[in-house]
């Protein structure tokens, strides 16, 4: 049940993301009545699983919001501005219902009545809601319907009763010499064919060659089979799914007498819509009398076989079932152009729900296999073997499967970002309404995919984001007014992707960062010194600056205790990198650059001491040999080093990490210029620069814990293992002094 | 042999939640043959093309719907007779309504009980066992 349990939530988050999709395409004017249909769908589908599930409170709410909708979908109700604003409110609480009946908590009951309410109101119903359903159960008590029992023979008959289908294929199979040489025998497959139905064989000889001439293991039978069946074209090629490729088959099909070919499906397809459309009455009514016929002679055995049926409903008479025909409501003739839409639309993407586990699994063993061949490139370089050997040949193949494997498994991964955008036009709108702006959501790019992990990971900065863009970025109506703005504020969220990396832009037309305000926060919380000389894009970066927030009034919106600093570092902890660019009275746009997975990272292999350590690519700006003169010590063991009229710190690796103690020369080490937290630029001294590559990123924390200055291992070609630098922690460590120290307690903060 | 044990069942939903619950119910009857489909569309290539003893299918679906579904198989004569049960929702009525002008043989109100089930598969084809 529990597995159940999980599939129907699965399916739930499908259906809300349906039915919100599909409410604002009606909002933004979209008249196609498959619209409406699949958003009822959605919460019909809803309803109907919580019922199985006996989630009462869920089932209650979809009822009265299925009501409404149906009233929508029939004509009966204009999907207006109005209607729609409480659609998706309503749309709202059921996604909280759902996510209650989850998690477990609870809403907030004033919210479903009022939303209940609404509803209620809109359908022109009593807001019978809350006693709805046990109210539509008496109705069902009341609604006769005797169950039709079929003329069922006996069960003997019906296991003989004669197939509907019989088709007639004619096969002709020729094996080739592989077939017999990969331990197949033609006579096994022939059996397994008559098993299928009624077959004649002919086998072919006329290739036999004298004996003289004869190879012992080559192949010169050929057969031409003729079989009778009831099972189709798929069952008959799958006997010979094991041998294809190792043989010439061809398999033709002659229509079986009542075999329902595509045509007869189209056929009745198209007439079964073409009533739907046209005046129902005839139709109906010449429906009904078969149907009376049909019943009545089921009523017949229904009655003689009376013992032998458990009816729900005290037998009537047959007749008394039958409903005068009435012309079926609008929906019918509603549902015509759509299923006509459906089935010329393109075939529904095929899918498979796989536990995450398993393709983590996978990617587990794809990252063994990308170590594996880095192992064999590297003794292949050492052996000495030329690279045009057959040897360096297939390695290189190897090589590029082996890519081609771990893109593939990857792409397993990816899912579109759209999953985290559509959680933001609800944020939108409580924003919205929460601040008293008008706003309007655009969202392109939806498709854009990425690593599942980097998504679910990407919501909270995206939604702190969007809640700073409308909450600090867009001006209220009045004064967009004043400024001959629109009154609705845009706000536009896009993904694409641009070299290798996922783009996400978070724009907005509202005022644009506010400059010499931002400045004179920053001084005033002793961030900047006074007379500082600064850019507009440094003041622009004030704000990613831990302890500042430009909110003087911290709102219910915006001030949760966190800042920009937070979504930096979010998206610095996913490999990401964040930048902002505002045009005053134009707006502002943020932009986030981020890798495609977590898996792999590209990282710079350097040895420290003995070690050999990989600092990630997306950090390091510059890489410089420091000359004697250039290192300057300030106070202590620290230095600084001189670069282009400027002085930053210059950090020895080994050190920090303990894998010595005395003060090594600079000038015979490599240093690496990296950016880390608030865009503070720090040089790390280290030996030497091996070389780039991609690394598989091995989590440690798994198995040992968390190590200070480290945020992964990873396996090297030769197969020793090298650890990659946490370049933040160890500039923080650098800073406060020794990562040893109290680092520990920055690094948990 | 039974009846549970021939009986070949097409279960028609396009929620795999309520396929499977329809599924676990008719197999905990004892019933072995259960094909799916998830749309009318589907339904209707498997019941002509495949012996099928008995539909069970859900009304709201996309592509082809429940009442869709039954007008094709009525009007197509070798399985015009084959029996049909309808899910519905809980005050579906006008639908259970129109259903029955089309030839329904049973309707089964979801949620449903495993003897409910029982209840209404057996008002159509006799005793499953």
């Amino acid at each position: 049940m529990d597995a159940l349990r999980q599939i129907f939530f699965q399916e739930c988050e499908e259906q809300l993301a349906e039915l919100e999709t599909g409410l604002l395409e009606i909002q933004s004017g979209g008249s196609d009545p498959e619209i409406v249909n699949a958003v009822f769908r959605a919460v019909h589908s809803i309803k109907g699983g919580a019922g199985a599930f006996a989630l009462e409170d869920l089932v209650r709410f979809a009822h009265v919001f299925e009501t409404v909708l149906d009233e929508v979908r029939k004509g009966k109700l204009a999907a207006s501005e109005h209607v729609l604003a409480i659609m998706l409110r309503a749309a709202d609480v059921l996604a909280d219902l759902v996510r209650v009946a989850r998690d477990g908590g609870s809403v907030d009951d004033a919210r479903i009545g009022t939303a209940t309410d609404e509803l209620a109101s809109l359908s022109g119903a009593p807001a019978a809601a809350h006693g709805g359903a046990s109210e539509t159960e008496a109705e069902e008590e009341d609604f006769a319907f005797t169950p039709v029992a079929v003329a069922f023979p006996a069960f003997d008959e019906v296991a003989t009763e004669p197939e509907p289908a019989v088709n007639e294929f004619t096969i002709t199979f020729k094996p080739h010499a592989s077939l017999y040489s990969s331990a197949n025998e033609p006579v096994v497959l022939l059996r397994e064919l008559e098993r299928l139905g009624e077959m004649s064989v002919a086998c072919d000889v006329t290739e036999v060659p004298l004996l003289t001439d004869l190879d012992a293991e080559g192949s010169y039978l050929a057969w031409t089979i003729t079989l009778k069946t009831t099972h189709c074209e798929d069952d008959v090629r799958g006997i010979f799914e094991f041998v294809d490729g190792d043989c010439d088959l061809t398999i033709e099909g002659t229509a079986g007498v009542s075999a329902a070919g595509e045509d007869e499906i189209e056929a009745l397809l198209r007439r079964i819509r073409e009533e739907a459309e046209a005046p129902v009455e005839d139709a109906a009514s010449e429906t009904i009398a078969v149907e009376t016929a049909v019943i009545e002679a089921a009523a017949d055995e229904f009655s003689s076989t009376d013992e032998a049926v458990a009816a729900p409903a005290p037998v009537h008479d047959a007749k008394l079932a039958i409903v005068p025909a009435e012309p079926l409501p609008a929906a019918q003739k509603a549902e015509a152009p759509k299923a006509d839409k459906a089935a010329s639309g393109e075939a529904a993407q095929q899918t498979i729900r796989v536990d995450l586990d398993r393709v983590d699994r996978l990617m587990n063993l794809v990252g063994e296999l990308v170590i594996n061949q880095a192992m064999l490139s590297q003794r292949l370089a050492e052996a000495g073997l030329s690279r045009s050997s057959d040897f360096a040949t297939g390695l290189d193949e190897f090589e590029q499967l082996t890519r081609d494997i771990q893109e593939g498994v990857m792409a397993i991964r990816a899912q579109p970002v759209k999953s985290v955008f559509q959680r933001m036009p609800r944020l939108v709108r409580e924003v919205a309404a929460a601040t008293g702006k008008k706003v309007r959501l655009v969202t392109e790019g939806e498709g854009t995919e990425v690593d599942k992990t980097v998504i679910e990971r990407l919501a909270d900065p995206l939604t702190h984001m969007i809640r700073n863009a409308i909450d600090h970025g867009l001006e209220k109506p009045e004064v967009r007014a004043a400024n001959g703005k629109r009154e609705e504020g845009l706000v536009r969220l896009s993904a694409t992707h641009r070299s290798g990396r996922i783009v996400i832009d978070i724009a907005d037309d509202g005022a644009g960062i506010n400059r010499p305000r931002v400045r004179a926060i920053a001084e005033d919380k002793g961030l900047i010194p006074a007379n500082a000389q600064l850019t507009d894009e440094e003041i622009d970066n004030l704000i990613f600056l831990p302890g500042f927030s430009t909110a003087s009034t911290i709102s219910d919106i915006s001030g949760r205790g966190v800042g920009m600093d937070v979504v930096k570092r979010s998206i610095q902890a996913l490999g990401g990198r964040v930048s902002i660019s505002s045009r005053p009275g134009e707006g502002s746009t943020f932009t986030l650059s981020l890798p495609l997975t977590l898996a792999v990272l590209y990282g710079m292999v350097v040895t420290v001491g003995d070690q050999t350590l990989v600092v990630p690519l997306t950090s390091i700006i510059e890489t410089l040999k420091p000359k004697p003169g250039d290192v300057h010590g300030f106070g202590g063991d620290s230095r600084v080093i001189a670069l282009r009229n400027n002085f930053v710190p210059l950090i020895d690796v080994g050190r920090e990490l303990g894998y010595r103690t005395q003060i090594v020369d600079p000038g015979a080490g490599v240093a690496l210029l990296v950016e880390s937290d608030g865009g503070a630029q720090s040089a790390l001294l280290v030996d030497a620069i091996q070389g780039q590559r991609q690394v598989v990123i091995k989590s440690l924390e798994e198995n040992y814990g968390r190590v200070p200055g480290i945020a992964a291992a990873t396996i090297l070609g030769d197969g020793r293992v090298a650890l990659i630098l946490d370049v933040d922690a160890v500039v923080a460590g650098a800073r406060n002094g020794g990562l040893a120290s109290d680092n520990l307690l920055a690094l948990a903060g | 042999m039974s009846l549970a044990d021939q009986l070949k069942v097409l279960i028609v939903d396009d929620t795999t939640t309520s396929r499977m619950l329809v599924r676990d119910g008719l197999q905990e009857l004892g019933i072995k043959n259960i094909s799916f489909a998830s749309d009318g569309e589907q339904g209707l290539k498997h019941v002509m093309s495949t012996q099928t003893h008995l539909v069970i299918s859900d009304f709201n679906m996309p592509k082809l719907d429940g009442l869709g579904l039954l007008r094709a198989i009525r009007q197509n004569g070798p399985t015009q007779k084959t029996p049909f049960i309808m899910l519905t929702g809980k005050g579906d009525k006008e639908l259970v309504q129109k259903a029955v002008q089309f030839g329904i043989n049973n309707y089964l109100t979801k949620p449903f009980t495993v003897p409910a089930l029982k209840t209404a598969l057996e008002a159509v084809v006799g005793k499953l066992k």
